[in-house]
Parts: structure tokens; sequence; C-alpha cells
């Protein structure tokens, strides 16, 4: 049992930390909702089908702790006091080298129905067929939201506004 | 000068030009008759062979498409966001089947948010320098070519191409 719960936070700690972060914009609230996501799938009685299933359930789940928390009022009260959101896109550690770290700060900007589909198509290489499933809505939409998203990044690098 | 004849011609408009060409189509026609233009002007060539020129690429363009539609392969320049400088660059690319490859398996990444693509790119082992190079659209499509480096011009503008030089450069 031990073995299946270290695997799994090996394989997905790192890629659910970004998707956090890309939400919270600090570190340590990024952790504690990748945390509360593994707590979540220990806990959850359904079975989980497949490691397709188990992904696409763990980053919908870390996804809705992240917007539970940026909910609260609690979190709308106070200010993390050793990060600043313009260090955001240095701290989210990717995989791979990012040449335009001024395109991803404009992303980590947008709101949240833009910047989840817009943070998976991009940054963690998801198909349209994926992000769906993970966001449970239609393929139209996320094709939407890809758009219109572009369109609202441009608009955050040319006039500094989303 | 073909196509002022048609133009100064009493009478009825000839039936085709009345055809409606789709978005995708038209917008392709428009970048490369630029490109055709400013390539043009630098080298003084005569009209009969600019319209020889455009009649060559539209044939490979048709080719490539059909090829692309029968395997689902790419069409080479036609995705939004990626410019083609088409003449002399149909060489160097070749569409091949897409293996979805990982962020974390390429050799070089580049992600226009902006422009609506990304690209991974990975150089090939074997005899001759080519570069494996994967194109994911912001519609949903994924496009694959290899490209043969030896064939690719030092100062291309196709951005599949320079994706590559740069794949090569980047160890």
């Amino acid at each position: 049992m031990e073995q299946k719960w270290s695997y799994l936070v090996d394989e997905y700690r790192a890629m659910l930390y970004r998707i956090a972060f890309s939400n919270m914009k600090n570190r340590a609230d990024a952790e504690d909702a990748v945390q509360e996501a593994f707590l979540r799938y220990m806990r959850e009685e359904k079975p989980i089908q497949n490691k397709e299933h188990e992904k696409a359930w763990l980053i919908r789940t870390t996804i809705h702790i992240c917007l539970d928390i940026l909910k609260s009022g609690w979190y709308q009260r106070t200010v993390p006091w050793n990060e600043s959101f313009e260090n955001a896109a240095k701290n989210i550690y990717l995989p791979y080298q990012v040449r335009d770290d001024e395109t991803l700060e404009a992303v980590l900007r947008l709101p949240v129905h833009y910047r989840n589909p817009i943070y998976l198509f991009y940054y963690e290489d998801y198909s349209i067929h994926e992000i769906a499933g993970i966001l449970n809505e239609k393929e139209g939409t996320i094709k939407t939201r890809l758009r219109r998203g572009r369109e609202e990044v441009k608009k955050i690098l040319t006039e500094g506004r989303p | 000068m073909g196509i002022q004849e048609v133009q100064g011609q009493q009478g009825g408009t000839p039936a085709y030009q009345k055809k409606e060409k789709t978005g995708r189509t038209k917008g392709f026609q428009e970048s490369f008759l630029q490109n055709l233009k400013n390539r043009d002007q630098a080298k003084h060539v005569g009209t009969s062979e600019e319209t020889e020129a455009k009649r060559g690429v539209r044939d490979t363009q048709t080719g490539v498409n059909k090829k692309a539609d029968k395997v689902g392969m790419g069409r080479i320049g036609a995705a939004s966001g990626i410019r083609v400088n088409a003449a002399a660059t149909q060489e160097a690319l070749q569409a091949v089947e897409v293996r979805h490859m990982s962020y974390e398996e390429s050799d070089h990444v580049r992600i226009a948010v902006t422009e609506g693509y990304t690209l991974k790119g990975k150089r090939e082992e074997g005899e001759g320098a080519r570069v494996y190079v994967e194109a994911k659209y912001e519609d949903g499509r994924v496009e694959a070519y290899q490209v043969e480096m030896a064939k690719v011009p030092e100062r291309t503008e196709h951005i599949i191409e320079q994706f590559a030089l740069e794949t090569m450069q980047d160890e």
C-alpha cells in the first residue's frame, strides 16, 4: 500500500504542483493544495479505473482545491508575505526551458476559466480532448476558451491589462 | 500578363472569379502572394516567371494537402500562426506520422501562446542530420515533419525550418 502511495506521489507531485502553482501563484499554498489532493485520493471510496482516469482525477481535484482556497474569506483577506506575483513564472519549475517568461506571467494573470485550459494545453501539453475530460467541459468550450484566452494574453502583453 | 488580359476582357466575368475560397486557403494565398511579391522585388524577375512560380507552389500545396487528407498528416504552412515562405522549402520538409512526443523527450520546445501553437523538436540519429518536429495547434490538430537539415537554407524564413535549426543548435 505504501509503495502505491509513494509511486503516486513520485509520478504526479511535480505536475500537480505546477498546476496548483499556476492557480495559487505562491509555493506554500500550491504545496498545501497538492497534499490535500493526495489525501482526498487516499480517502476516495470509488475505485479509480485506470492511469488516465487517475491523472485526470488528481488534476481536477487539485484545481478544485485551489479554487476553493482562492474563494475562501481567509485567503481574500491575506497576502503571502515573501513572494510577489511578478516572480510567479520563475517559481513554476517547468521540466523544459521556457524562453518567454513574460508570456507565462500573462497566462498566470488570466481569469481562471481561461487560465487552466491555456496552461494545460500549452505548458503541460494536454490535448483538447484530455482538457475537456479534466475540466468536465465540452471540447468546443475548451477550443473557444483557448482562442479567447489567447486574445486576452495578447491584450495583457500589449496593454498590460486582462 | 495573363491575369491582366483576363481582367481587361469585355463582357461577363469568368466563372472562376466568383468562386469563394475557404478562410484558410485564402490566408495561405495572401501570405504566399506577399512572399512572392517580396522575393520578386528583390530579384527583378518578370511577370511570366511569377505566374510559373505561383502555379508550381500551388501544385505542391495541393499535393501535400491531398496526402495529408489521406493519412492525417500535416498541411505544411496552412496552420494559423505559421507563416510560410513556400517557394524553396518544400523539399527539406516531409510530413510524417505523429509520434506524440512529450516535452521531456524533446530536445527543444517552443510555446507560442499568442500565435496559437507549440513546437517540439528532436534531433534524429542515423545518417544525415535530421530533426523531427511536432506542431500542435489551437484547434487541436497535431502535425509532424521530418526536416532534412542539409536542404535547409541558412537564412530560411520558414518557421518549422527555423525551429529545426534552433533544435540542432540547442545542445
